[in-house]
């Protein structure tokens, strides 16, 4: 607000000349020219613009968790009759089951990440890429084993210009440090194809690795919650059984690895599907209405 | 993960798939339902598709053995049909009926009755879902299921916080409107300002 001495300046020069051009200090809106318009004296106890100490805002170190208490549980059984009648008329390979396994755990710390492989696969569509030197006996055995890109410079080539048919990626040792020469982090990184030794895509057996990786799916808690899809609509409770059961199993495994400074405890376990609402689960299999059998549940849908 | 109070509101609208239209059981000599119809409402395809949004979820919890299958299509021209399969009298079926599943494509034809199986097919085509609920229920027999005190509590209480969450909405919107329109007329006084400026 520098203008406003230059303003009255020019007002005085104005008032002794006749005005070659409207005077605009009555145009002025008062709030922009507060000074101009109000007197300069201030008055004591006139009020004022004290400024409060902003609020500190409570800062929480671990991850919200509800009383369940009031939370209505339900069986597998009948969680899954409410899906189907959710998802009725829809194509049973494209609807998935989902879990979500609520955890009672720190905001900072490491997080769990593993590879499960479910005893029915949810999705059967995965193309590997294999990064390992160029006419090698690797590369041969790689693509023996059905990866469908396989080389280094090449493979970093087709990369740069967007061709990835793969969806997962995997690098042999040897390799390693072109791949990093390559710089394709900030192009596979986004992606979560960027090879490392933590999410073992990083190898020196490329046999076992692809093995793993197919009908193999990745969890990671994110936000205090590990999500899976864990199975088709197609499915019948028996075998949602078994792949929840076997998350679970490998969950607990993981929960009790993690060290003792960041300690993690399981919390609530919550179904869902694609279309669905999600229905907290208290870890029965049979339906409590006596009425329904779980062989109902496994009609065509 | 959403907060544990919208999904416990979310799980007491459960209410809703055990009651309403559409929640039925159906006689024991219904095998199978199979729906027509095209994905988008224009060409009389819009009560079929309210139908299978409303009714048969209700359908599905009540008779979770029937396969209900829904074959979408995108032509539009397409018929828009309602078959159901009934077991004829005394005949007892086979296992292994070949039974297609649903499908967004348009590859799950309606099957040709089975051996022992009766097909009795409606017509969907322009016509209300109400309509076809009900012509629905006449020909397949169908008992409607009686709400429980329950629910019927339960019901209520789901209403009365809708009725209460949209006065709150509105309210909600008028404030952010006011603050808008504030906003709106400090930033329109500022170019104003600004424009005087440059003219001094």
């Amino acid at each position: 607000m520098a203008s406003h001495t230059q303003c009255l300046a020019s007002l005085a020069r104005l008032s002794l000349t006749a005005p070659a051009r409207p005077t605009v200090a009555r145009t002025i809106p008062k709030f922009l020219l507060p000074a101009a318009a109000a007197p300069l004296v201030r008055h004591a106890g006139a009020g004022g613009m004290r400024k409060r100490p902003a609020k500190k805002k409570k800062v929480y170190k671990s991850f919200r968790c509800f009383d369940l208490g009031p939370m209505e549980q339900f069986s597998l059984c009948d969680a899954m009759r409410y899906l189907r009648a959710f998802e009725v008329g829809r194509p049973p390979a494209v609807v998935k089951y989902e879990v979500a396994v609520k955890l009672r755990t720190n905001k900072s710390g490491p997080v769990i990440r593993n590879r499960i492989r479910l005893p029915f696969p949810v999705k059967t569509d995965t193309r590997i890429g294999v990064i390992c030197p160029e006419d090698s006996p690797l590369m041969v055995e790689a693509q023996q084993l059905g990866a469908v890109a396989v080389g280094e410079e090449s493979l970093f080539e087709s990369i740069r210009q967007g061709n990835i048919p793969f969806n997962k990626l995997i690098c042999h040792v040897d390799s390693q440090d072109a791949l990093k020469k390559a710089n394709l982090g900030k192009l596979l990184g986004p992606k979560g194809l960027m090879p490392s030794q933590k999410t073992k895509t990083l190898t020196t057996d490329l046999k076992a690795t692809v093995q793993d990786l197919i009908g193999a799916d990745e969890y990671r808690e994110r936000s205090g919650v590990v999500r899976l899809a864990v199975g088709q609509l197609g499915f019948t409770p028996q075998m949602l059984s078994d792949n929840v059961k076997s998350l679970m199993s490998l969950l607990k495994s993981d929960i009790g690895n993690a060290d003792d400074n960041h300690p993690k405890m399981l919390d609530e376990v919550v179904l869902s599907s694609t279309n669905g609402p999600g229905f907290s689960l208290n870890g029965l299999f049979p339906p409590a209405d006596e009425n329904l059998k779980p062989e109902q549940l496994q009609s065509v849908m | 993960m959403v907060g544990a109070i919208r999904r416990l509101n979310q799980l007491t609208a459960l209410v809703r798939i055990r009651n309403g239209p559409g929640a039925a059981v159906l006689p024991q000599d219904v095998t199978r339902l199979h729906m027509e119809f095209a994905h988008k409402l224009n060409g009389g395809h819009m009560g079929p598709r309210k139908f299978w949004r409303d009714a048969l979820p209700r359908l599905k919890y009540w008779n979770p053995a029937i396969p209900m299958v829904v074959n979408r299509s995108n032509n539009q021209e397409g018929p828009a049909t309602l078959t159901l399969y009934f077991r004829e009298p005394g005949a007892t079926l086979g296992s292994d009926i070949p039974q297609p599943s649903s499908s967004a494509e348009g590859f799950a034809k309606a099957p040709a009755p089975a051996e022992g199986e009766r097909a009795l097919t409606i017509d969907m085509k322009n016509r209300r879902s109400e309509a076809i609920l009900k012509e629905f229920m006449d020909k397949s027999g169908a008992v409607a299921v009686k709400i429980t005190a329950q629910d019927e509590a339960d019901l209520r209480e789901i209403e009365e916080r809708e009725a209460m969450g949209a006065i709150a909405r509105e309210n909600t919107k008028k404030m952010n409107d006011a603050a808008k329109r504030e906003k709106q007329m400090i930033a329109q006084a500022h170019s104003e300002a600004a424009a005087i400026k440059a003219d001094l």
